[in-house]
């Protein structure tokens, strides 16, 4: 099966992908025109449009054997109301209650029932992965479901058309998650991979030169320990700096001796006894650091942020985003001289230690196969979601189907792209005595 | 397929790293080349054009309306608008063409670990906490089991997907967990009706003005069931009454129809909705309306007089299925045998003995699993 999803501009089928074309597709997509059509034309162009959309890797036969023209669907109550009347009141008089109440008219919306046409099929496995944004498409959930990639309640599941029961937890292998919705690589770090893997197999035996480092490293610790401070902030300030020329390679230069720095820092506090390879200890460390930095230098502290904030209107005005506020606090730490990181405010604390918590967990790794740091693929907000009868854990990239989509005034819970001038008339067609 | 018109963008190295900041990401992109000035700088070529008029004019579009679309602004929704949508700001809609599917909010992180700590460490009820937080139950029994198994594998060290989890959490709504002293907002609403088959036909049921006719009689009537007897009817002030007595017995709720129609009598809503409790709430509340204190002793009270019960019920219904279920264990073997006794009826082997489900295995019949034709997917997995 070829996925098509990115490839028909012509015919503008919306499909369950975030691809750009897709979005593009669904932008332009307009609600087909009824006049001077047979009714018959009607109901199949809504058909061939919302098929495109639901259960496109499901064969017509298949998905008309799912079809139920049940609809499933709830009325949220309102224990008050319960309360008040035990139903006698709305059957009295002539069987629809004594006064007409004017509440119910305003509030009472009507429930989108054709809309829930296709929620037989948001029961299989592949459209539930991908609901839980776990895929870039169903299609690419499909594939990890048949490569085994998926557990149902803990058993590998492969076959994307298992029907999800009520409660059942699947989960997706987290790399595939990170992969599926990272943005992709580039060339240049793809060029690096594969020199990465060529250097390997090339030198194995150089690990003495690695020890010669570590040794300078031990020889490095005599400094001063407030120099390496500052010089650490240099290195994350330039890292910060928004110059658009600089490198990839370049810039991972920089964080990783940015990460070597604070390393560093590390290793010469007197307190740490534990291996500073360990990365977690090793944070919790300098965090732990700065905290005790700060607590001392408390009441001075809003005196020096006071002068600085005067000095630096200007420059804070010309940039925006939380990143600047950190450089700044980088420059005001690197240029004035005494300045340490206990001059930072409690906000920019924080910045910094969300940066360096974020370090930890979303590592440059040249061999993961999405781009690191990993951050969202291009377009992916514009169709994140996530459905009510779906529990979603994203840490561990588990869900739990919770129940059937239901609709309910006012709302239906099967995602689709089309309004009811289509959804109706594609449930028409589906029914055993057909509209 | 890439575009073939190449967009350069280049972005700082540290901007995933802080994309959670409150304040807007910085990203920026050097849009590409314009495409008329790109017709202007092929004017003498002879070479068929690089796109087709449906690409460039999608490019277009990528590069300046949709241009919004291509990165997150973390804690707001950023989907496509209906261009007759004058409202500015993220919205909840997904889908410009579909006005009735919302994105619904999710749990936050803090709120997911509250349940968690509320239902396994303080031990309460799943009912009693779905009621404080205005969470489904199902919800919070599926919370509690993926919180459990997110920490046994961070225990484990296998690897987790945290950056994943926090773009999606910037990018979703969600369901903050309430500061102190803060009311906590309600995720969902928890007390859904499901619609009943039996109730989709209109009936037309001629009934005494002088008469009045609940939703205990309605349902009698939806499932086609005779009218209460006149004694039974007066005991029932309110429908209410009837949940109390279908959670202490079950039994109690009557059948009608014969063989393979029977069903259960369609009861009324204060019996179908998951907390009916509250309802009676609500009547104490109106009964006393100036004794806060009493209202709220006799809601814990029937709380745990329920609770008991079910709880009795449950342990009595697992001791009956233990008991009919004999363990063998052989020595030095790996297996537990379990053996049960089948049970011949005409309901458990069907009328001639040899209904398909039937226990056993029939002589010349292949099983399920070899036969052509027969869909061989799993329709259950047991956890």
């Amino acid at each position: 099966m070829r996925n098509r999803a990115s490839t028909s501009l012509a015919k503008g089928k919306i499909r369950q992908s975030w691809s750009k074309y897709n979005l593009y597709n669904l932008q332009r997509f307009r609600t087909p025109a009824t006049a001077n059509r047979t009714f018959f034309q009607q109901k199949w162009t809504a058909k061939a449009l919302s098929r495109a959309y639901h259960g496109e890797q499901v064969r017509e036969g298949q998905w008309k054997r799912m079809f139920s023209k049940r609809i499933r669907s709830v009325i949220p109550m309102s224990t008050s109301d319960l309360a008040a009347d035990d139903g006698s009141k709305t059957s009295a008089g002539r069987g629809s209650g004594l006064e007409k109440r004017g509440r119910d008219s305003v509030t009472a919306r009507l429930t989108p029932y054709t809309q829930m046409a296709f929620a037989p099929l948001e029961r299989r496995l592949d459209v539930a992965i991908f609901r839980s944004l776990f895929a870039s498409s169903t299609r690419q959930a499909r594939q990890f479901v048949i490569h085994g990639a998926v557990t149902v309640n803990g058993h590998k599941m492969r076959h994307p058309s298992y029907l999800l029961n009520p409660g059942d937890l699947f989960q997706v292998d987290p790399e595939r998650v990170m992969f599926a919705t990272g943005a992709p690589k580039t060339k240049f770090e793809r060029r690096e991979t594969r020199q990465l893997k060529q250097k390997e197999e090339e030198t194995e035996g150089e690990t003495e030169q690695a020890k010669s480092e570590g040794a300078e490293a031990k020889e490095d610790k005599v400094e001063n320990a407030k120099d390496t401070l500052k010089a650490l902030m240099a290195q994350a300030k330039t890292i910060m700096s928004k110059d658009k020329d600089v490198l990839p390679a370049k810039r991972k230069q920089e964080l990783r001796g940015f990460q070597k720095a604070v390393r560093r820092v590390l290793s010469r506090s007197e307190t740490s006894t534990v291996l500073t390879d360990n990365l977690e200890s090793q944070f919790s460390e300098l965090t732990l650091l700065l905290k005790a930095k700060r607590a001392e230098k408390k009441p001075k502290e809003s005196k020096k942020d006071k002068k600085d904030s005067t000095e630096e209107t200007a420059v804070a005005e010309e940039s925006e985003g939380a990143s600047d506020k950190l450089s700044e606090a980088f420059k005001s730490a690197a240029e004035g001289g005494e300045v340490d990181t206990s001059e930072l405010s409690d906000e920019e604390f924080d910045v910094l230690k969300r940066a360096l918590t974020q370090m930890r967990d979303n590592p440059i790794d040249n061999t993961k196969s999405y781009a690191t740091p990993w951050r969202p693929r291009d377009y992916m907000s514009a169709f994140s979601f996530i459905p009510r009868y779906l529990e979603v854990n994203q840490n561990i990239c588990a869900a739990v189907y919770l129940r059937h989509p239901v609709a309910r005034p006012g709302s239906a819970e099967v995602p689709t792209p089309f309004g009811e001038a289509v959804s109706t008339p594609a449930y028409g067609w589906y029914l055993k005595r057909r509209w | 397929m890439a575009p073939r018109i190449q967009s350069r963008r280049v972005s700082n190295a540290l901007l995933p790293y802080l994309t959670s900041s409150p304040s807007s990401s910085s990203i920026s992109s050097i849009p590409s080349l314009s495409p008329s000035s790109q017709c202007l700088a092929r004017q003498f070529s002879a070479t068929a054009a690089p796109q087709t008029k449906l690409r460039r004019t999608m490019f277009e579009w990528l590069n300046n309306e949709g241009a919004a679309l291509k990165h997150h602004m973390p804690g707001q929704t950023n989907y496509l608008r209906n261009p007759r949508d004058s409202n500015e700001g993220g919205g909840n809609r997904p889908f410009p063409n579909n006005p009735n599917f919302i994105s619904e909010n999710i749990l936050s992180e803090e709120l997911r670990n509250e349940i968690y700590e509320r239902v396994v460490e303080k031990k309460k009820s799943v009912r009693a906490v779905s009621v404080q937080l205005g969470i489904d139950m199902k919800r919070i029994a599926a919370v509690v089991r993926l919180v459990e198994l997110e920490r046994r594998q961070r225990a484990q060290g296998k690897p987790l997907a945290l950056p994943y989890a926090r773009a999606v959490h910037e990018m979703v709504p969600t369901t903050p967990l309430a500061q102190d002293g803060e009311r906590q907002q309600f995720h969902e609403p928890i007390n859904d009706l499901p619609a009943h088959p039996t109730t989709g036909p209109q009936i037309f049921y001629p009934v005494p003005e002088s008469r009045s006719f609940t939703r205990v009689d309605a349902g009698r009537v939806f499932s086609g069931a005779p009218a209460l007897e006149r004694e039974v009817a007066e005991k029932i002030t309110h429908p209410s009454d009837l949940a109390e007595k279908a959670i202490e017995n079950p039994n109690s709720i009557d059948w009608v129809g014969k063989g393979e129609n029977a069903r259960q009598v369609l009861q009324p809503a204060d019996v179908r909705i998951p907390h009916p409790q509250l309802v009676k709430l609500e009547l104490d509340r109106a009964a006393f309306p100036e004794e806060r204190r009493k209202v709220a002793q006799l809601h814990a009270e029937r709380m745990e007089r329920q609770e008991k019960v079910e709880t009795e019920r449950r342990e009595r219904a697992q001791s009956r299925r233990e008991k009919s279920i004999k363990h063998v264990e052989p020595e030095g073997g790996r297996f537990d045998y379990r053996f049960s006794d089948a049970v011949f009826t005409a309901e458990t082997t069907g009328k001639d003995g040899r209904a398909p489900w039937a226990p056993g295995r029939r002589y010349g019949v292949p099983t399920n699993d070899r036969k052509r034709g027969v869909v061989k997917i799993p329709t259950r997995v047991e956890a």
